[in-house]
């Protein structure tokens, strides 16, 4: 049995998930190029910690023909700034290139006990709306999509004809933005 | 509405380390115009109960890349319903690999967890093959060999609670 419709017209039982929850606006870098990487991975994130600038979403990998990424996103915010310091901070060698896009939002699926189903249905939900995919990652129990940030409700509309929300609970927006304070509590002596 | 929290402790603290091991790291790329096709390949009935603790997506110009971790015997079982669909390349494995994974309080929301992990294992020594950081985890795939030994350095730069 399938548990969920794959091909057009089949009525099929909705696989059922946890929850849906899409976060804030967000922007993303993409940093590619040869190995040696000389330490890309602890580079960026130690230019972002000193910024404060939490990172949201990340995926890295070193491929077998010595080329590697590192894909992450930001709070939209922060986007111009860490454009600015990544680009001063840096120094990556001249086969190295770095975007950025703008404007992005990532979509979570949780929890998730098969994230490879949950992956393959909304490939096909979003591949069938022309829905852009600029990064996937799994976490503990969740599974997280990146998309245009504008498109957000649709991509959530688009697989909701597949997965099951627990007593139709609607997806989940964010309603606070946290930063977190350099201010420490003081003892109360 | 926008808040301000104050959440620091030195050292970090996570609820603890997990690792697997005698994996093995599959990647595989697929035209991004396919993804209805690529997605219809993941979801057929063969790989249903397939379990996968790490996958990563990248975009590459006009392709996906994919990378996870199988078992052995899920690994051959993917390698055959892949090499079915359409348009895909060849896929490409690394074995044995393992993965450490750890999340903490609030892991999501704060600045400097990506920080500590990464300058903790570059001054070990250790190459990371890949990694995922989303939500509250923080997932790292290694060699199976410095698996241990990414443990043992990362302890010392994390506090796991008690």
């Amino acid at each position: 049995m399938r548990p969920y419709p794959l091909h057009g017209t089949e009525t099929m039982e909705k696989l059922k998930v946890g929850g849906l929850r899409q976060s804030l606006e967000l922007c993303q870098f993409d940093l590619r190029g040869p190995e040696p990487s000389e330490g890309i991975l602890a580079n960026v994130s130690r230019i972002l910690a000193s910024e404060k600038s939490n990172i949201a979403f990340l995926t890295y990998r070193a491929t077998k023909d010595k080329r590697c990424q590192l894909s992450f996103c930001l709070n939209q915010d922060q986007c111009s700034r860490a454009s600015k310091i990544l680009n001063q901070g840096l120094h990556l060698p001249p086969v190295w290139e770095m975007k950025s896009r703008e404007h992005v939002g990532m979509i979570t699926v949780f929890p998730h006990h098969s994230a490879l189903v949950i992956l393959g249905v909304v490939l096909v939900s979003w591949g069938a709306e022309s829905i852009p995919v600029y990064g996937i990652a799994t976490s503990l129990s969740a599974i997280s999509f990146i998309t245009d940030y504008q498109i957000m409700d649709k991509a959530v509309e688009a697989v909701q004809d597949s997965l099951q929300l627990p007593g139709n609970r609607a997806p989940t927006k964010p309603e606070l933005h946290y930063y977190q304070s350099e201010f420490k509590k003081r003892d109360k002596a | 509405m926008e808040t301000i929290a104050v959440y620091w402790e030195k050292p970090i603290k996570t609820y603890g380390f997990q690792t697997v091991m005698d994996l093995a790291l599959v990647e595989f790329s697929y035209p991004l115009k396919e993804i209805a096709s690529l997605g219809k390949i993941l979801s057929q009935d063969a790989l249903q109960k397939v379990k996968t603790e790490f996958i990563v997506v990248q975009e590459v110009g006009e392709t996906i890349s994919l990378t996870l971790c199988l078992s052995e015997k899920e690994c051959r079982d993917f390698r055959v319903s892949v090499a079915e669909g359409p348009g895909s390349a060849p896929c490409e494995y690394t074995y044995p690999v393992g993965i450490i994974y750890f999340h903490g309080p609030h892991f999501g929301d704060r600045y400097g967890i990506a920080d500590a992990t990464f300058s903790t294992l570059s001054e070990g020594g250790i190459e990371i093959v890949a990694s995922g950081c989303s939500a509250s985890s923080v997932f790292v795939v290694l060699a199976q060999d410095d698996v241990a030994r990414a443990e043992n350095v990362l302890t010392h730069t994390f506090e796991v609670a008690k």
